[in-house]
């Protein structure tokens, strides 16, 4: 249980930070905070020239600022840019580790590739192994589609949620 | 024959305790003819069961064959749900593929399948793992926790506890946890288990647990090529273990130790995998698909995962990796 000092602490702090909304949650208590005025972050002043913002925002809106770049500096850059915006294009489907271990693309190392780029894949169709202390996960495309982009090495430790592929949906 | 009153017959005999089972009582309650509970009989003897016929008393059983038929194993389960379904074969490749298709056909939580010879059993990496006929347990355990999958990879070291303790029970030997579960006996191995999972992102739908042990081989059992790295309860202890018991022990401290890591997770069974480990404060070499890393084992953390640190003082966490113990 928290108690009232805590709270009110806790009231300061999100009161003085950018949080609109605050949940906390422990051992069936739950406290849930929650501005009513939320000017506070509506307050963004005029976009100042950015410098090398990253591939976030829509290229309709960076376009608006003509910020002084060298062409060459550009170029450069742009190259980066497409391989973040292809991980977050929305309509790229993304195959994600459902655990934390090592990821291998074939079910040994004598064997070939489950998939390789360019692969055509089913919705149960094995893509790739996820292994950790001997228990190994066979994952599935879940959908069906074309193999976009292989985002992990072999033998490489991935994290839960890691994107491993992006296919391009059927 | 119809396969259910096979194996209730086979059960009964099993556990008569030397006491005539009457061929009119049979016949009686599976609603049968005498000649067809008879017919029954002839056949088992003609699988190895010694069966006496004692005039007017009824039948009982001298010896049972060495096997790990349902009914065999059934006779020592002592479990809730694990064992409860049992997939007997006498041949197949391997346990694994027939549990993966019975978990998907929606087999319940315990059900295995068990074979007496695999011909192409597999381990770690697709290397084979013979699977003498007759001379171990070649098995696939079907369990169903209501875990997500980020919980199921510690389900290995759950299970090698599990089997550490029934070969202990039952052979009265003490066999060592090589991260994370081969067990090995005076620094030989005698048991492989190798997991598979079919899961979603957030749920697990089945473990597939699948356990090799070497139970009655002789070395000239194993292929020249793994004598001095292999060996089985028998080589040890120079007794030969009556497998179905062994393999109704593994499922009794198997659903235990599931039901206390669903309900309390790893900590307690962190605890009993370490004292029953041989890899804590070794010098140890894990060896990985693209690099190598040597150095002290610290400890396993609440996770599972082997701490190994290197001369240069850093430390490694290894998720998976075949493991050298130095001496």
């Amino acid at each position: 249980m928290l108690k009232v000092q805590e709270i009110r602490e806790i009231i300061k702090l999100i009161d003085h930070s950018s949080i609109d909304e605050f949940i906390y949650e422990s051992e069936g208590t739950k406290v849930k905070l929650k501005k009513n005025g939320v000017q506070v972050t509506t307050e963004t002043v005029v976009p100042q020239p950015k410098p090398a913002a990253p591939a976030v925002e829509t290229p309709a809106s960076v376009e608006v600022n003509p910020a002084p770049v060298a062409p060459t500096a550009k170029e450069a850059k742009a190259d980066v840019e497409v391989k973040e915006s292809a991980v977050n294009d929305a309509s790229l489907h993304q195959i994600t580790s459902p655990m934390v271990g090592t990821f291998y693309q074939s079910s040994s190392p004598d064997t070939p590739a489950y998939v390789q780029v360019g692969d055509k894949v089913t919705e149960d169709g094995v893509v790739c192994i996820v292994e950790a202390m001997k228990l190994f996960n066979e994952i599935e495309a879940e959908v069906s589609g074309e193999i976009v982009e292989i985002l992990a090495k072999d033998g490489q430790l991935v994290e839960y949620g890691q994107p491993l592929f992006l296919v391009k949906a059927n | 024959m119809n396969p259910t009153v096979k194996y209730e017959i086979t059960k009964r005999l099993l556990t008569a305790n030397g006491q005539p089972l009457s061929g009119q009582q049979l016949a009686d309650d599976f609603g049968l003819s005498r000649t067809a509970i008879w017919k029954h009989i002839k056949e088992l003897e003609e699988e190895g069961y010694e069966i006496e016929t004692i005039k007017k008393k009824g039948y009982v059983l001298s010896s049972s064959p060495d096997s790990l038929q349902a009914a065999k194993i059934n006779q020592y389960l002592t479990t809730k749900r694990f064992g409860h379904t049992i997939h007997y074969e006498v041949s197949c490749p391997s346990t694994q593929p027939i549990a993966h298709q019975m978990a998907q056909s929606g087999a319940p939580d315990g059900s295995i399948v068990v074979c007496e010879e695999q011909t192409a059993g597999k381990g770690r990496m697709a290397r084979v793992w013979t699977s003498t006929q007759g001379k171990g347990i070649w098995m696939s355990v079907i369990i169903r926790p209501e875990i997500p999958p980020t919980k199921a990879p510690q389900f290995t070291l759950v299970a090698a506890v599990a089997v550490t303790r029934a070969i202990e029970d039952i052979a009265d030997v003490r066999a060592e946890i090589k991260w994370p579960n081969d067990l090995l006996i005076n620094g030989k191995k005698c048991t492989g288990i190798l997991t598979e999972l079919q899961a979603d992102m957030d749920r697990v739908h089945a473990i597939i647990l699948g356990i090799g042990v070497n139970v009655n081989q002789q070395v000239t059992d194993f292929p020249e090529e793994i004598q001095s790295i292999a060996t089985s309860i028998q080589m040890v202890t120079g007794k030969t273990v009556d497998r179905a018991e062994l393999v109704a022990r593994i499922l009794h401290h198997l659903e235990i130790y599931t039901d206390l890591y669903v309900m309390h997770g790893f900590e307690p069974l962190k605890i009993l995998w370490e004292s029953y480990s041989c890899t804590l404060g070794k010098r140890i070499k894990a060896i990985m698909i693209h690099q190598q890393i040597e150095g002290l084992a610290l400890g396993i953390t609440s996770e599972g995962i082997l701490q190994v640190k290197t001369d240069d003082g850093q430390i490694h966490g290894i998720y998976s990796a075949d493991i050298e113990i130095q001496n």
